[in-house]
């Protein structure tokens, strides 16, 4: 069996970067050197980022259809790679000054991103699991990466143990359907389903599988470990796990169950509609509640991860574009309102609620970044977010009105916490009126997740239009 | 062939196997105690996935180089869930789960 | 011929016999495991669990994965743990691992699981592949792991250095804070 390396191009050279870094650091002698680590990783992400969309077009599978390279695959690198190097950009200023060991650190966030690319590149569920282990595993270790904060500490073992929790039935899931399809590759279950191959331990399986990816993406009721492992870990770090790990597991969802189990659609679609609508409820009721910011954020992605899950539910080539537009716009609002929080964390030590009164004065640019992040996750027009619901809310129109109705009033109940915010930083006066100055690569990184929020609120064709021919090309494909 | 084993035999096993684990995931208190349980968890799932292979892919034997990528992932787990256990003791001085508190669960 | 199929069903009955021995000692560990009140000892029995395991693995043709199991698990695995426990708890062993009141919900709800599961199981239709296992399996196992699983295994590597890593960052001493022994 033959190797295609030019498919794997992205995967090999996210390796290689992720060795070098790590190489580097223990060459490099002076701490002072280890801040260049950072800058080194950006570049380095950038090549491959471009590699990435430059190989667009080159497309296959390779190892007997164990690894796939697709433009679905292309999409879903594009995205984790790109919040990858925001993350990166934006946290430069937090992480030299709460992180002392840069090389673990980057090297780490590398290769989980390699665990994302392998985990929704899987042809069959033995790449599949270990793509999603390597991305966990590498979590649970940057979640618990500052280790003399007794927070970060907890949060990395209470990860730890749900995550191994959720694996084990995820595993039990995946073996329970190889034995009733009786194969690994997701493509020839999806056949044997189509010739009437049926066994109700399939049910059984799917119905775990369910639970274990449920699980990644934080959706309720397995979301139990979102706020807390979102309060806990460094804010960068929360901000990738938000984007990146939900994005890849949407990703791995789609795969499997549209590529598996499509003949078998009315099992699960009433098991994924409910689980977005108790999303969409728990995520966006309890966070009226919090003072954290964090933790806030962590419902309010608990919620996201209903409305994404939506499109799952439409089971259609414009479900897909929904889920992959909508996962898209996420990355930049997500990681604009966490960049605006670290900062905020680097100059006031503080993720309060309360203690972003007068944040408009002290810093204009991060206030008005995580108002428009906010709004667009609410969905006000013309943000992206309004974009993104309505290509989520469209396709399910007809089959689960109610669904939609539910979505509509949540959103504009949504819109009340996030204005609370809003409220605070613009309307109270700041208990200490200093200018919060922001590092010059967050202040980029906010401006460029501002632009792209307004840019695909307003024009949202183009990156639509491409959703809309990957979306297609999933289907035909399969 | 009355008598002989098939594979629902060892479904019914690993699924004995399996809810002690997720009983004893749930109900313990020790953070080394989760662990274990989660372990025995992941032995269930070993032994569907020998099984299988056994009966419908035995010369692919998918399920045996899946069994082995799960042991090691397991072990991995076990590493790292100590050495947090270990950070945690010296820092909290606790292994209970219950005096994880300080964010709330 | 006669005499051919009664050796197969010895066979079998002896099959069925091993069967029934593993798998009792198995859950018997498996409870104990998650019931015994000294961690020590849900420790131990947790390594009946294991050789239980492999002795079940044998019976399935998967005399490499035994030997995994064993010197992983049994040998790796439990010595680590043991360790893991006594380090971290310097009390009173007798009452290390106690049950919180979640078991009141967990235990019902594993059983209606396990029910659910075991029935379904039990009346599910099973297609036998024809061919049997090789034996020998490490011979077949060893090209199939690193040509055609190529990327799963680069994956553990680059997942055990991760984890290699991690554990040393948080095991590391820390210099700044009197307390860390």
């Amino acid at each position: 069996m033959n190797i295609d390396f030019s498919l794997l191009i992205t995967e090999i050279s996210l390796a290689i970067l992720g060795l070098t870094v790590f190489t580097l650091g223990l060459i490099l002698p002076a701490k002072s050197s280890q801040k260049g680590l950072g800058t080194f990783s950006l570049c380095g992400l950038l090549v491959i980022l471009a590699l990435t969309i430059a190989s667009w077009g080159n497309q296959g599978e390779t190892l007997g259809g164990m690894y796939l390279a697709d433009y679905f695959t292309s999409f879903f690198k594009i995205l984790s790679l790109t919040a990858l190097i925001l993350v990166i950009l934006g946290s430069k200023n937090y992480v030299n000054s709460q992180i002392e060991n840069h090389l673990e650190y980057y090297s780490t966030l590398i290769f989980a991103t390699l665990g994302m690319i392998i985990m929704f590149s899987a042809g069959d569920f033995i790449t599949l699991y270990l793509g999603l282990e390597l991305m966990t595993i590498s979590f649970i270790v940057l979640t618990s990466f500052r280790r003399t904060n007794g927070k970060s500490l907890e949060a990395g073992m209470k990860y730890l143990l749900l995550a191994g929790l959720s694996s084990a039935v995820l595993l039990y899931g995946l073996s329970l359907v190889y034995g009733a399809a009786g194969t690994v590759f997701i493509k020839e279950i999806a056949g044997n389903i189509a010739q009437g191959y049926f066994n109700p331990l399939l049910i059984v399986g799917l119905a775990m599988l369910i639970a274990g990816f449920g699980f990644k993406i934080s959706a309720a009721p397995f979301h139990m470990w979102a706020p807390d492992v979102y309060e806990g870990a460094p804010t960068p770090v929360t901000a990738f796990l938000a984007v990146g790990s939900k994005a890849a597991s949407f990703a791995v969802l789609i795969r499997v169950f549209l590529g598996a189990f499509l003949e078998m659609q009315e099992q699960w679609t009433m098991l994924i509609a409910f689980l977005a609508a108790l999303s969409m409820l728990i995520g966006n009721l309890t966070a009226f509640a919090q003072t954290n910011i964090k933790r806030m954020l962590a419902f309010s992605s608990i919620a996201q991860a209903g409305y994404i899950l939506v499109g799952l539910v439409a089971a259609n080539e414009a479900g897909i574009k929904g889920v992959m537009f909508y996962s898209f716009i996420y990355v930049f609002a997500t990681i604009g309102a966490f960049t605006v929080v670290s900062e905020v964390y680097n100059k006031t030590g503080s993720d309060d609620i309360a203690d972003y009164a007068g944040l408009s004065q002290r810093a204009p640019l991060a206030a008005v970044v995580l108002l428009i992040s906010m709004l667009s996750m609410a969905g006000i027009p013309p943000l992206a977010g309004f974009t993104g619901k309505y290509y989520l809310f469209i396709t399910v129109v007809q089959d689960y009105l109610w669904l939609v109705y539910l979505g509509l009033i949540l959103s504009m109940v949504s819109v009340y916490y996030y204005l609370r915010v809003v409220l605070v930083m613009f309307r109270d006066e700041p208990a200490d009126p200093a200018p919060l100055k922001l590092g010059s690569t967050a202040s980029l990184t906010l401006w460029l997740t501002l632009a792209a929020t307004l840019f695909l609120g307003i024009y949202p064709w183009p990156l639509a239009k491409l959703a809309n021919t990957v979306a297609i090309a999933f289907l035909a494909g399969l | 062939m009355a008598g002989a084993l098939n594979p629902s035999y060892f479904v019914v096993l690993s699924a004995a196997l399996f809810t002690i684990g997720i009983y004893g995931a749930l109900s313990k208190k020790n953070a080394i105690a989760v662990l274990i349980s989660i372990e025995l968890m992941l032995g269930a799932v070993n032994i569907n996935l020998v099984a299988f292979n056994k009966y419908f892919t035995p010369e692919a034997f998918s399920g045996q180089i899946f069994a082995i990528f799960v042991i090691t992932v397991a072990a991995v787990e076990v590493g790292l869930g100590l050495a947090l256990i270990i950070a945690l003791c010296r820092r909290r001085n606790t292994t209970a789960l219950d005096d994880l508190d300080w964010l709330k669960w | 011929m006669k005499q051919l199929q009664g050796c197969a069903d010895m066979e079998n009955s002896l099959e069925l016999i091993a069967f029934f021995l593993l798998a009792g000692s198995l859950l018997t560990g498996a409870l104990m495991v998650v019931t015994l009140k000294n961690l020590v000892n849900s420790v131990l029995s947790l390594i009946v669990v294991f050789f239980s395991l492999a002795g079940i693995f044998i019976l399935l043709n998967a005399d490499f994965l035994a030997a995994v199991q064993v010197l992983v698990y049994a040998g790796g695995v439990c010595i680590m743990l043991v360790f893991g426990v006594m380090l971290v708890q310097r009390k009173d062993m007798r009452e290390s691992n106690p049950v919180n009141r979640r078991f009141l919900i967990a235990a019902p709800l594993t059983g209606a699981l396990f029910l659910l599961i075991g029935l379904v199981a039990a009346k599910s239709p099973w297609v036998k592949e024809a061919g049997e296992v090789p034996e020998n399996t490490i011979e077949h196992l060893a090209p199939i792991l690193l040509r055609d699983y190529v990327i799963p295994f680069e994956a553990v590597a680059i997942l055990l250095t991760v984890a290699l890593t991690g554990v040393l960052l948080l095991v590391k001493e820390v210099k700044d804070n009197g307390r860390s022994s």
